[in-house]
């Protein structure tokens, strides 16, 4: 079998055998699992170090190659959804909140698969297969990891919003593909499609909204905080954190370099998307509450900077948004995986109920410290890094405000970090978490393997730039320059001014909130304006899903259901009281008369008779 | 008079002739007797019909037309159902037994006359004959709704006697002859029809009027719901449609509808068969006893041949046969099912019945194969007539009819699974308490009629290469 395969097969074929195994074993499905991803990871990465190599098969007869292809893009990715996906594994293996562990590791292991396949495919159609996998297994994954009657609601979300989505992205492969006359990337990057008339601006379009949907960008971004509450800590670090973002941004490098050739008012677009999210997402994130629902409005915020990167179609702002795209995979990953060990050892991921926990859990809130500093851009780990590449390639663009537009985002996210660390780690201990421990090793090791990561990636960013990023961009054939090394120049000052600017805000907000730690947004929070656009962020007001939910779907219902009670009078009521009626006329008219029926059969014959003769029967 | 099969005319008679000898001093004779007769005439027809070596040639070696035996052999099926029923339905006292016998077997003779004959009088000699034994067997029990049907059959289709005499004396003058053959061949001629048609369509609304077509069924519901239980699934499986469907369909390839001779006689014949249908299929909807519910069910059905006798196309008239052997199975099914829920229970009124799925399950189970196949389901053999009709419809450009045809075939489908829910299913009514399946012997007959109808479903090719060397017989 080529080695290619492994990655989609063996996790498929280790899901399916989970659930053959009893119920009562204990660990044995987890070790399986865990045995699972981690030699998918090795042929991954093994896949990443031989050369580029393609595995075509013919499918559906022959319409459609299916075709996997190992360019250096889809290997980084598939060595990154390996690293996760080991990595996840390995944290849930002691994780009790996670869901019945049979599901937890089926759906783990589906979801790795349909990844690895999704990253592979260079058909499109091989990729929509893997992507809508994808679909079925985000539905179970939410629905099967709690038992509450709201994870089967934000499930039923996230699979809405998530298909609606795919639609677009089905229709949008279709036209991309019949403009091109071929389904293969490979074969429409040597002759990239121009949005100079309507169909391909309408395919790119679609495509996009696949996309960024997929990455959880705004608009579509709204099932996410809901996941992170009604859902398990595992599952938000590795999908919404992970892969999705993986996934998202890859097929968005794609479709906005690989495929087409994108012109100015598109980049404007997508760059606007981009910072639209950041800000709109950090500003919710900044006045959460809650452990999981802040990190998840974090998550949908870094999405932005990855778009904003790819949106500025320069190398080094495409470098940015990919290099974002790794780092903010790997800590995230890592921070929902300290809210995941505060959950199992605190209780509660409450901010108003947590507080001073880094003595008692040191490695969690170490590596807490270094993923936050990361996701804050703090110089020199690999968050600071790759935000750098976007802003450079920003403000080569020339569009100073999508600068200023991240760089506020930059802000408010370290300003929501100060408050999250110092209301969770910091601050005085409530009197019922004296007893608080450490988490289990399984916990901490992948938690402590991504921190690292995070470290490395950053001292040492030449590694991943030149090991991953220069060698995505080639497989996107792009030209760069270097995109490595520590310049302090002008934004490295803005980037210490912003820290700056974040402390003292958190300084203010706690002298505002008194000396509380989750309150120190307050004053953000209750300004004028701002809070009562808060307020209806908080009615769902903003939410699409919501308020299609309450008004255009009742609606809509019930003028389905008017049409449905329509033909069901039409071919149930309308016929059955008609075949009714005259089937009682005729039972009436069969009284056993001897008179009548006589009649009727004397008429009868006579009208018989005389029809025939009038029509030519005496002829 | 096809010499080949006159020997299934005669035996019978002589059963008849010998059984109420046989049966003065033991009334059980008679029983033994009529059966014996009936069956070893079965085995001789099917060993002459379904011998491998008949099979394996396409049915090439047919004798005669093939229609013929094809409708002998339904008669004699029917027949020995009915008899083996009547063995064990009868209770021991009836005091005319023998008599019941004699006249069923003269009935089965008279049958086979009419099926086997050439020539117009001898058809309505068989004709009358088998009308007199049919009044005769209705009152075999001697209650007054038995009189009563038998009053309104004789003197509601003693019109059609009168009309076909006539029409049978028309054509005598016209033509000077009264054998088939010579009306095929002037109808082939170029010979202007007139008088010749007018008299073929004088008798063949005598033969409507028999077969109890919309607007002359009147006598029908009566009749069936008033006979004897076993004479109903005798006269609604066999008798009816051989002393007037038969006939409709021989005068429809005599009378070449097919090549647009006698058009406006085909196309009355095809707004009758319609009429049938609907009327029929309506009335049966909203009737509360079953037996008079499968009495219009049969003038439905009986309108689904017409029809297609009525376009007259090589295809229709192989569905026509086809449904006419297939109506013969299922009826009888249900005829004789009912007759076995009068035995058990003492009514067949539906609104007093229920729940006897699981008292009655070999009932209730046969009648669930007898109605999905008179509905048309697939794979049963009522699918492939119906199918077959609606096809020689839709191909020849009535599309109105095919339509409708489908239609109250659904129409069909609702009025039986109606039926079946309220006599069958549901929760257990007063009168389906303490009741018991009736005994394997009045079973068997039923069985036997289902199994028939799934293997003719499912062999419906074999079947077919038959018909369709009688339809190429009988009308090129």
């Amino acid at each position: 079998m080529n080695l290619i395969l492994i990655p989609i097969i063996l996790p498929i074929v280790s899901a399916l055998a989970l659930l053959l195994i009893s119920e009562r074993t204990r660990y044995l499905k987890e070790l399986l699992a865990i045995c699972a991803s981690v030699v998918s990871l090795l042929a991954a990465a093994n896949i990443f170090l031989l050369p580029a190599q393609t595995v075509s098969y013919a499918w559906l007869g022959s319409a459609i190659s299916f075709t996997l292809s190992t360019d250096t893009l889809s290997a980084f990715l598939l060595l990154a959804a390996g690293l996760f996906s080991a990595a996840i594994s390995i944290y849930s293996f002691s994780m009790p909140n996670k869901g019945p562990a049979k599901w937890f590791f089926f759906n783990l292991l589906m979801t790795q698969a349909f990844a690895s396949g999704a990253a592979l495919a260079d058909n499109m159609v091989a990729m929509l297969f893997f992507w809508e996998g994808l679909l079925v297994f985000l539905y179970t994954f939410i629905a099967l990891s709690q038992t509450t009657y709201a994870a089967k609601r934000t499930a039923m979300k996230a699979f809405l919003i998530n298909g609606a989505t795919d639609i677009c992205l089905l229709v949008g492969i279709t036209i991309t593909g019949y403009i091109a006359g071929t389904m293969s990337m490979s074969e429409i990057s040597h002759n990239k499609l121009t949005l100079d008339y309507g169909w391909s601006v309408f395919a790119y379009v679609l495509l996009l909204i696949g996309a960024v949907s997929k990455a959880g960008a705004f608009p579509f971004h709204t099932w996410i905080p809901d996941a992170a509450t009604d859902s398990s800590a595992s599952f938000m670090a590795f999908v919404p954190a992970a892969i999705d973002k993986l996934l998202g941004i890859y097929f968005l490098a794609r479709a906005s370099i690989y495929l087409f050739v994108l012109n100015g008012t598109m980049q404007l677009v997508l760059m606007t998307l981009g910072a639209v999210t950041i800000l709109v997402a950090v500003m919710m994130a900044l006045v959460q509450k809650d452990y999981k629902r802040l990190l998840s409005y974090h998550a949908v915020s870094q999405t932005g900077y990855m778009i904003l990167g790819i949106g500025t179609l320069n190398p080094i702002g495409i470098a940015g948004g990919l290099f974002h795209m790794i780092n903010h995979a790997t800590y995230k990953s890592c921070l929902f995986m300290t809210s995941g060990s505060v959950e199992r050892q605190a209780g509660t991921t409450d901010l108003s109920k947590l507080g001073g926990l880094f003595r008692a859990m040191p490695v969690t809130g170490l590596c807490f410290i270094i993923a936050a500093a990361a996701i804050s851009g703090i110089a020199p780990l690999n968050g600071f890094f790759s935000k750098e590449l976007v802003y450079k390639g920003t403000l080569d663009t020339g569009y100073t405000i999508f600068f200023l537009a991240a760089e506020l985002g930059s802000f408010l996210t370290l300003a929501s970090f100060l408050k999250l660390g110092h209301s969770v780690f910091f601050g005085v201990r409530p009197e019922n978490l004296k007893e608080t421990k450490e988490a289990p090793f399984s916990m901490l090791l992948p938690m402590l393997g991504l921190a690292a990561i995070c470290v490395v990636f950053g001292f040492g960013a030449q590694l991943p730039i030149n090991w991953f990023i220069s060698p995505s961009l080639e497989a996107l054939n792009i030209r760069h320059g270097i995109l490595t090394g520590f310049h302090p120049d002008k934004l490295y000052f803005l980037s210490v001014i912003v820290i700056l600017a974040a402390v003292i805000n958190h300084l203010l907000g706690l002298a505002a909130g008194g000396g509380k730690a989750d309150k120190a947004s307050d004053h953000i929070h209750y300004a004028p304006v701002l809070k009562e656009a808060y307020a209806m962020a908080e009615r769902r007001v903003f939410d699409i899903y919501e308020v299609g939910m309450d008004r255009v779907v009742p609606a809509f219902s019930y003028a389905l259901f008017k049409v449905d009670r329509f033909f069901d009078w039409v071919i149930d009521t309308a016929p059955s009281g008609a075949a009714g009626f005259l089937g009682n006329t005729s039972r009436r008219f069969h009284t056993g008369s001897y008179p009548l029926y006589m009649a009727l059969t004397l008429a009868g014959a006579i009208i018989y008779i005389l029809l025939l003769a009038s029509n030519g029967g005496l002829k | 008079m096809d010499k080949g099969l006159l020997a299934y005319l005669l035996i019978p008679l002589l059963s008849a002739v010998i059984i109420p000898f046989a049966a003065r001093t033991r009334p059980k004779m008679a029983d033994i007797l009529a059966n014996v007769t009936l069956l070893a005439g079965l085995a001789n027809l099917l060993w002459l019909a379904l011998r491998p070596s008949m099979i394996a040639g396409g049915f090439a070696d047919i004798p005669g037309d093939g229609l013929s035996l094809l409708l002998v052999a339904a008669v004699y099926l029917v027949g020995l159902c009915v008899t083996f029923f009547s063995a064990y339905f009868i209770e021991e006292g009836l005091p005319n037994r023998p008599a019941y016998y004699s006249l069923l077997l003269v009935s089965v003779a008279a049958m086979t006359g009419v099926v086997t004959t050439t020539d117009f009088f001898t058809l309505y000699v068989f004709i009358e004959v088998l009308a007199v034994t049919s009044f005769a067997l209705i009152t075999t029990d001697d209650s007054s709704a038995g009189i009563e049907g038998a009053l309104k059959y004789f003197f509601l289709t003693f019109p059609a006697s009168v009309l076909i005499i006539v029409g049978i004396a028309i054509l005598m003058m016209t033509l000077g002859s009264l054998s088939y053959e010579n009306l095929r061949l002037f109808m082939a001629s170029d010979a202007p029809a007139g008088p010749v048609t007018f008299a073929s369509a004088l008798i063949m609304l005598g033969f409507i009027v028999k077969s109890g077509v919309v607007p002359f069924h009147t006598w029908t519901p009566d009749a069936y719901q008033g006979a004897y239980a076993p004479v109903s699934a005798h006269l609604a499986g066999i008798v009816t449609k051989i002393s007037g469907v038969y006939a409709i369909i021989k005068l429809a390839t005599l009378l070449r509808f097919f090549d647009g001779r006698a058009q406006a006689l085909s196309e009355m014949l095809m707004f009758l068969g319609m009429l049938s249908i609907a009327v029929g299929a309506l009335a049966a909807l909203k009737q509360t006893n079953f037996k008079r519910m499968l009495a219009f069910s049969s003038i439905s059905q009986i309108g689904y041949i017409v029809l297609a006798a009525g376009l007259g196309t090589p295809l229709a008239i192989m569905g026509a046969v086809f449904h006419l052997i297939n109506h013969a199975t299922f009826k009888t099914v249900l005829f004789l099912n009912s007759a076995s829920l009068e035995k058990s229970t003492g009514t067949t009124d539906m609104d007093k019945l229920g729940g006897m799925e699981h008292s009655m399950p070999w009932t209730s189970w046969t009648s669930i194969v007898a109605l999905l196949s008179t509905a048309g389901v697939p794979p049963l053999s009522g699918f492939w007539s119906k199918l077959l009709i609606i096809l020689a419809l839709w191909e020849s450009g009535l599309r109105v009819y095919a339509v409708l045809a489908l239609l109250f075939s659904i129409v069909t489908l609702a009025y039986f699974m109606m039926m079946q829910k309220k006599v069958f299913f549901g929760k257990k009514t007063p009168a389906s308490e303490r009741v018991q399946e009736v005994s394997a012997p009045l079973l068997a007959p039923v069985v036997l009629m289902s199994a028939i109808i799934v293997a003719l479903g499912l062999l419906f090719p074999y079947f077919y290469a038959y018909v369709k060397v009688v339809a190429e017989r009988i009308i090129l």
